[in-house]
């Protein structure tokens, strides 16, 4: 069967759309609040492809395949979608193992090099006079570190993100490269595998691991990508397009997911 | 004569004396939810210095207003923000920019590793997660060591306690024994870790309420108990209330004129009309007004 893809949709939609096609059915995917689109992105696999995967949302665990309608959250302890929970997950939990809260994990980042290392300490060559003071790690290190996978997902492009070399490191991706790059640090895991943007999506040359452009998004060139780029990015010879969403996801994503219209707003 | 048992409800003033400059704590909760906010502000009037602060693993704005009044020393936490209200935490980066606070860098993972040693007794608790990262340069604490068991190398966590633990809680009974409502995030760990607890509630309830379900029991043996309604306002409480957004946003302008614009008379402003000004957790609820107050129903 031919995909019927939509022509109408916004790069958040498509980021969404792109992030669905990432999950697999029977996983445990943690859906954070704060980022709308990974969100989305994750609970439109589970109401189109993956109706058995946990949803670990708010601290809970559910199944929502039968819900008609999300009502939106934004802070991961709105307490109001626990009228879904199947099980509470209590939060010191996660240390005893947190390979129960996720599969797969998204992380965001201020700054993040060639081999896919990220940082949410800060900015700045001293660390007790920071130029910029980041957020800091969340539980970002040690998710990535016990997930099977992680993606990067960051809300601009540009080369105060992606740098030659973070100065500082909060999540490993590849180390200082190479296949067995997390191997010889003792780290298990698929590290990253995609870095997403609103410019386009990247991913780790087998060999190198070094981070390579995958495709562009409509409208993007590559030039744009590697002049927004800090570090010396692979570019293949040919860069397709990012694959389009199809009309049953922009359907599914405004009608039941995205009902106010986070991702339709630039 | 019958012995009786104990009654452990004392008030936020009493809660708050047992506070003092130099002292390590813990506040719990979950960014914008079930701080234990009455204790928090009249922590702040008493201008209490010097605290180590432990939040929870990942800390909200009530941890930022101790900061911005000049209560913290150093900051235990993995994340300070208030999600999409403000990404990161204005006067918290400000402060940690200028070298005012100590941060003890560390992860979610790491976090939990630090109160476990403490519960435990223990020195620290290893910790994978981390070897490769900036984290043992950052937070020299953490010490890398070699695994005794199959050498490799490991991040050792020391154990951090926390004096007093305070946390939000829905119920407790006079006795000291604590339902949540939720999950309770991470309080558990940090009951666990303290010296002494004292948890502020929406409501005490009869023992015999709490012997309908010893499964909700989520603390047994808090040290003290504090009644304050409204009490993690302007953050949510589970089964109570929702966050007050407005209230919220008026912090994060307030915070923020000073930590984007070097303005600190908005956060003055704010620091004296919400806690200088009322004197006690009642005249703070006077200020906020009961009409704010009931119109932030969860359904």
């Amino acid at each position: 069967m031919t995909k019927e893809y939509a022509t109408d949709f916004t790069t958040k939609e498509l980021l969404a759309s792109f992030i669905a096609h990432q999950v697999r059915d029977g996983e445990r995917v943690a859906v954070g609040a704060g980022l709308h689109v990974p969100r989305a992105g994750i609970l439109l696999a589970h109401l189109l492809y993956c109706p058995n995967v946990r949803l670990y949302v708010v601290m809970t665990f559910t199944n929502l395949i039968k819900e008609p309608k999300m009502e939106p959250f934004y802070t991961v302890t709105d307490f109001r979608p626990a009228k879904w929970a199947e099980a509470y997950v209590l939060h010191d939990d996660f240390q005893e193992n947190p390979r129960l809260v996720s599969d797969m994990f998204v992380v965001g980042a201020l700054q993040i090099d060639k081999y896919g290392n990220s940082n949410l300490i800060g900015v700045g060559k001293d660390y007790r006079r920071l130029d910029f003071r980041g957020p800091g790690a969340v539980g970002t290190l040690s998710m990535a570190h016990y997930v099977d996978r992680y993606y990067l997902y960051v809300q601009s492009h540009d080369r105060r993100i992606f740098v030659e070399q973070c100065d500082f490191i909060s999540t490993i991706g590849w180390g200082e490269g190479g296949a067995d790059g997390r191997r010889k640090l003792g780290i298990p895991g698929n590290g990253p595998v995609y870095c997403i943007t609103p410019l386009c999506i990247m991913d780790f040359e087998p060999i190198s691991k070094r981070m390579r452009l995958k495709s562009v998004h409509p409208g993007v060139t590559v030039d744009q990508v590697v002049e927004n780029t800090g570090f010396e990015l692979i570019v293949p010879e040919s860069v397709p397009e990012t694959e389009p969403p199809t009309i049953r996801e922009i359907r599914t994503l405004r009608e039941r997911i995205d009902v106010e219209g986070m991702l339709r707003r630039s | 004569m019958i012995p009786e048992r104990k009654s452990l409800i004392i008030d936020e003033r009493q809660a708050a004396a047992m506070i003092r400059d130099g002292m390590t704590i813990a506040i719990g909760g979950f960014i914008n939810s079930s701080h234990p906010m009455a204790i928090v502000r009249q922590i702040i009037r008493r201008g209490v210095k010097d605290l180590t602060v432990i939040g929870p693993a990942s800390g909200g704005l009530d941890l930022d207003l101790l900061i911005g009044a000049g209560c913290v020393k150093k900051l235990v936490t993995a994340y300070m923000g208030g999600e999409h209200y403000c990404p990161i935490a204005p006067l918290f980066r400000v402060a940690a920019e200028r070298g005012e606070i100590q941060v003890w860098e560390c992860d979610e993972g790491m976090y939990y590793c630090a109160l476990r040693a403490a519960a435990q007794g223990l020195p620290f608790t290893p910790w994978k997660a981390g070897i490769g990262t900036s984290f043992p340069q950052v937070n020299p604490d953490l010490k890398v060591f070699t695994d005794p068991i199959n050498g490799e190398p490991l991040l050792a966590v020391p154990a951090i306690k926390p004096e007093i633990a305070l946390i939000y809680a829905a119920h407790a009974d006079p006795y000291g024994n604590v339902q949540h409502i939720g999950t309770g995030f991470g309080d558990r760990a940090l009951w666990r870790a303290a010296g002494k607890t004292i948890v502020q509630v929406e409501k005490i309830i009869p023992n015999e309420e709490i012997r309908k379900n010893p499964l909700a029991t989520s603390i047994y043996g808090a040290d003290a108990i504090v009644r304050a309604p409204y009490g993690s306002h302007p953050f949510a409480a589970p089964g109570y209330y929702i966050e007050d957004e407005e209230h919220i946003r008026e912090y994060v302008a307030a915070a923020n004129a000073y930590a984007k614009k070097g303005d600190r008379r908005p956060f003055e402003a704010y620091l004296h009309k919400y806690i200088m000004e009322p004197e006690t957790h009642a005249d703070y609820l006077d200020v906020v007004g009961i009409k704010r107050l009931i119109s932030l129903h969860e359904y």
